[in-house]
């Protein structure tokens, strides 16, 4: 349901003039696969330690109320943050335009 | 009694930060103005001792902790000031006088050597200490040929024992009356008389005359008086003598005169304060009204009784709780670090008694939405460093007494470093350093998985797509022609996500502040139709945005419906039957549809009827009772105030308190107006204020262009220059990207999101749940007074 990442493929795709085919000298194109569910389980937890569980930690004083506030409210925050921007990129409906340096930049430094 | 009461006001006051004056408005006994008037004469004195000292460049010890207020008898001693002042002005004057006459006598000297040719008789005579006998040929002569040079001033010059100083003078006085002018000073060392040669003291003295007959007088006189004459060479040490003198009476004030500032101006605001009591039946005792809070009720009574005993007054002082209608002022507790972001509130109003205090939350949000416009790592970073060294340095003395714009810069230090830091997190997030996107765990896009002339990677070719990025934007959109495309839907959708959740925490506020205040049918009939009015159209908002990011992938963005379109069709159901997000939206939309429709009502009407219904159906309990009833009603919040046990328990009865009424008083029109007017603002303020959240992309996307161009103006041409020419040619580039990174991205960008940043806490949150229609609670404070000199000599 969340987005598939390898999806079945259903026609022959159009733009592909030859497939990917590992030239001398250059290694094959990395696939940096991301999964979704590490980065989710990673800050979910980490947001979550300081917005929970890091109130039962401030020590008692005049400011104890302030600062319990300030971190729920940061975690909050960033957290909400960071998950919006993560769900906008989990199923993208267009890529990328990219010019014709950029792509041999890309190709042959990235991958 | 009577004279005790300054001390003891005087011990309360070093309490500082507990009471404010009620300003008893019936009942002015001005008794003490004319102490008031003394202190302002003493601190006019006390400001010319100031100017003085300044300009004689004598250092100004300004002491760390400022005295106390000085006690009755002490007053007293502060009339030495007075004679002070006087004797200055008249050393002052006479140094003046002693100055231009020297530099005419200069004049006259340069005259008189030019003319020695004429004049046979040889006129030079450097006379030292030794040489006595009054040479009166050589004085005339002096004296004539000034005369001759047309000179209307005239002037004698020498010393005077000590013993004859007083005769000399009176004899001066009696015979030129008033024309001429005597000033003298004393010698350091004493000298030996020529006749008697004992060690005597000695005064220098010079005398300047108008007019011929007169100088014949002064003549005269001074050869009476046994003297000596000397040259203008020797007024140089009169002058010198006068000035150390000057300097050391200056030397001597300026030790003390830091302590009497401040003394004189807390005698003044004592004696001010006084001004505000009244006077009792048997006119001995003053009353003052405070306002006290009910933690330091304790504290009042301890200083009061102390200050009895300090004083030794035969009737101690004492407090009395009263009831009271009005409403006490707003008192907030802060710390240095609260203390900015609660005067960001204050500023829009300060909060009435016992609501919800937004400054609270104000200290993670309003650095959050405007590190959301703001963006940007490496500006953000420097934003940090800066804020970090004020912070760092918040005790340096020259930081604290700084002038206006950087004390302005100063006291936000602790909101400019979160902003900062904010700021790093959501640059990471956008993936903006200083306008460049930095590649951490390596793209999620594969270009190498299709291939073309000018490419727009299609995520549904298997191979090009691998998974979104984890932390933030994907850096390939950095390099993308249609980066703005993606963003300005990524962020569009993200600030009306970001705004009804801010709308909604304000609502939800308001409930605390029903709580708090006991009125539970607002919350209802006033709250929750409120929550459902925003949540059944804004909140379905959010769930069809976040929807479609789940649902639709690259396979089905042919058919993937617009969200705006399907928003606006959620009220105009249009005739044809398009697909929809998802099956059976359009019962979920209608259903959604009529729960916001039977709220609106319930919005409008749903309060005033209550309050009629009650004011109808339910007696009021105060009726029957007397007036006193009607007070403490009135008075639920100031049970605090009051601390007797009895009144509490009768409290609880009148929990559901009909409480803005007094039963005569229930305007059923009034209260239903503003109700309307409070609804119609409202439901027509969600959608403003939802569409006025746009101003996060807004202002994001701004920050971003204006990054980006700055970029490419200016480091790209340096880049791209021949390394022969380029490293010379980069410096400069380099420079100039700084000064206008800091000075249009940091001041200009960060002023216009630090406002709208404001503009949203002030506005669209805060009216959902914040009154701020109280005062501010001002203790009267010695803390508060300035301790600073230039404060007063301006």
């Amino acid at each position: 349901m969340l987005g598939a990442h390898c999806p079945v493929r259903t026609r022959a795709p159009e733009h592909l003039q030859f497939g990917p085919a590992p030239q001398p000298g250059h290694p094959a194109p990395a696939m940096t696969a991301h999964s979704f569910a590490l980065p989710v389980i990673i800050f979910t937890t980490f947001w979550g330690l300081i917005g929970i569980a890091g109130p039962w930690f401030v020590p008692k004083g005049p400011n104890r109320g302030v600062t319990i506030t300030m971190l729920v409210a940061t975690a909050v925050c960033c957290y909400l943050f960071w998950l919006i921007t993560i769900l906008a990129q989990l199923n993208p409906l267009f890529g990328p335009q990219l010019k014709n340096e950029t792509i041999w930049y890309v190709r042959f430094l990235w991958e | 009694t009577f004279s005790s009461i300054p001390e003891v006001d005087v011990l309360l006051a070093n309490f500082s930060s507990f009471s404010q004056l009620n300003q008893n408005v019936s009942s002015f006994q001005r008794k003490f103005v004319g102490e008031v008037k003394r202190c302002e004469e003493l601190e006019r004195i006390l400001a010319y001792l100031v100017q003085e000292i300044n300009r004689a460049d004598i250092p100004l010890p300004e002491g760390e902790t400022s005295p106390p207020a000085p006690p009755l008898k002490q007053v007293l001693e502060m009339q030495q000031l007075q004679k002070l002042e006087v004797e200055l002005r008249e050393v002052t004057k006479n140094k003046e006088k002693l100055r231009k006459n020297l530099l005419e006598l200069i004049e006259y000297t340069h005259m008189l050597r030019v003319t020695k040719t004429f004049v046979k008789r040889n006129v030079e005579f450097e006379p030292t200490y030794e040489e006595f006998p009054p040479l009166e040929n050589d004085s005339l002569l002096d004296y004539s040929c000034m005369q001759r040079l047309g000179a209307k001033l005239g002037f004698v010059s020498g010393l005077i024992n000590q013993g004859k100083v007083e005769a000399f003078e009176k004899m001066l006085w009696r015979v030129c009356k008033g024309y001429t002018i005597v000033t003298y000073a004393e010698l350091d060392e004493p000298l030996e008389d020529p006749e008697t040669g004992e060690v005597i003291k000695w005064y220098v003295f010079l005398i300047s005359f108008w007019g011929e007959q007169i100088g014949h007088k002064v003549k005269k006189i001074c050869d009476c008086v046994f003297w000596s004459r000397w040259t203008c060479d020797y007024l140089y040490t009169v002058l010198h003598k006068t000035e150390d003198y000057l300097r050391q009476v200056l030397c001597k004030a300026a030790e003390s005169v830091y302590s009497h500032v401040i003394q004189v101006k807390k005698m003044k605001a004592i004696y001010h304060m006084l001004n505000m009591c009244s006077f009792d039946v048997t006119n001995k005792c003053l009353i003052a009204e405070v306002w006290c809070p009910e933690a330091d009720l304790h504290d009042l009574r301890r200083a009061l009784e102390q200050g009895s005993r300090e004083s030794g007054a035969t009737i101690p002082s004492f407090m009395n709780t009263i009831p009271t209608k009005e409403t006490p002022p707003t008192l907030i507790r802060t710390n240095k670090f609260t203390e900015g972001f609660q005067n960001i509130v204050d500023a829009y109003g300060v909060g009435s008694y016992r609501e919800v205090n937004p400054a609270l939350f104000t200290i993670i949000t309003f650095p959050f939405l405007f590190a959301v416009m703001f963006g940007d790592f490496g500006h953000g970073f420097v934003m940090f460093l800066f804020a970090l060294l004020l912070v760092l340095n918040e005790n340096h003395p020259r930081l604290n007494q700084s002038q206006e714009i950087m004390r302005m810069f100063f006291n936000g230090r602790y909101i400019l470093l979160l902003m900062g830091l904010f700021s790093v997190y959501t640059g990471l997030i956008y993936n903006d350093c200083f306008s460049k996107s930095v590649n951490l765990f390596g793209s999620g896009w594969n270009v190498s998985a299709m291939h073309s002339r000018v490419l727009q990677l299609d995520p549904s070719v298997p191979g090009v797509f691998q998974g979104p990025y984890p932390l933030g934007i994907d850096p390939i959109w950095n390099l993308a022609t249609n980066r703005l495309t993606f963003l300005n839907s990524f962020k569009m959708k993200m600030s009306v996500i970001l705004g009804i959740i801010h709308m909604t925490f304000g609502v939800i506020l308001g409930i605390f502040n029903h709580l708090h205040f006991r009125k539970k049918f607002n919350i209802y009939l006033v709250s929750v139709p409120e929550l459902l009015f925003m949540l059944c159209i804004f909140g379905y908002l959010i769930f069809m945005i976040v929807y479609k990011w789940l649902v639709y992938s690259a396979e089905t963005s042919r058919v993937a419906p617009s969200i705006l379109i399907e928003f606006i069709n959620m009220f105009l159901f249009p005739a044809s039957e398009t697909n929809g997000l998802y099956s059976g939206q359009e019962h979920v939309q209608r259903l959604l549809l009529v729960v916001t429709a039977l709220s609106v009502p319930v919005l409008f009407l749903g309060k005033p009827l209550f309050l009629l219904w009650l004011h109808n159906g339910r007696s009021c309990f105060g009726v029957s009772r007397s007036g006193y009833t009607l007070i403490r009603k009135d008075s639920e919040e100031e049970v605090s105030l009051l601390g007797s046990q009895d009144i509490e328990e009768g409290n609880n009865r009148m929990e559901d308190g009909c409480r803005e009424m007094t039963c005569e008083e229930f305007n059923f029109g009034e209260i239903l107006m503003t109700q309307v007017i409070h609804s119609i603002e409202y439901c027509l303020g969600c959608i403003s204020n939802t569409a006025s959240y746009l101003r996060l992309w807004a202002l994001s996307l701004a920050h971003a262009q204006l990054s980006d161009v700055l970029w490419t103006m200016l480091v790209r041409v340096g880049l791209r220059v021949d390394t022969t020419y380029g490293v010379l040619l980069l410096l400069p580039v380099i420079a100039l990207f700084a000064v206008l990174t800091i000075f249009i991205l940091l001041i200009m960008e960060g002023l216009s999101a630090f406002l709208h940043a404001i503009r949203l806490h002030w506005v669209e949150f805060q009216n959902k749940f914040y009154v701020g229609a109280g005062t501010k609670f001002v203790p009267f404070s010695f803390r508060l007074l300035s301790s600073k000199f230039s404060d007063d000599v301006a």
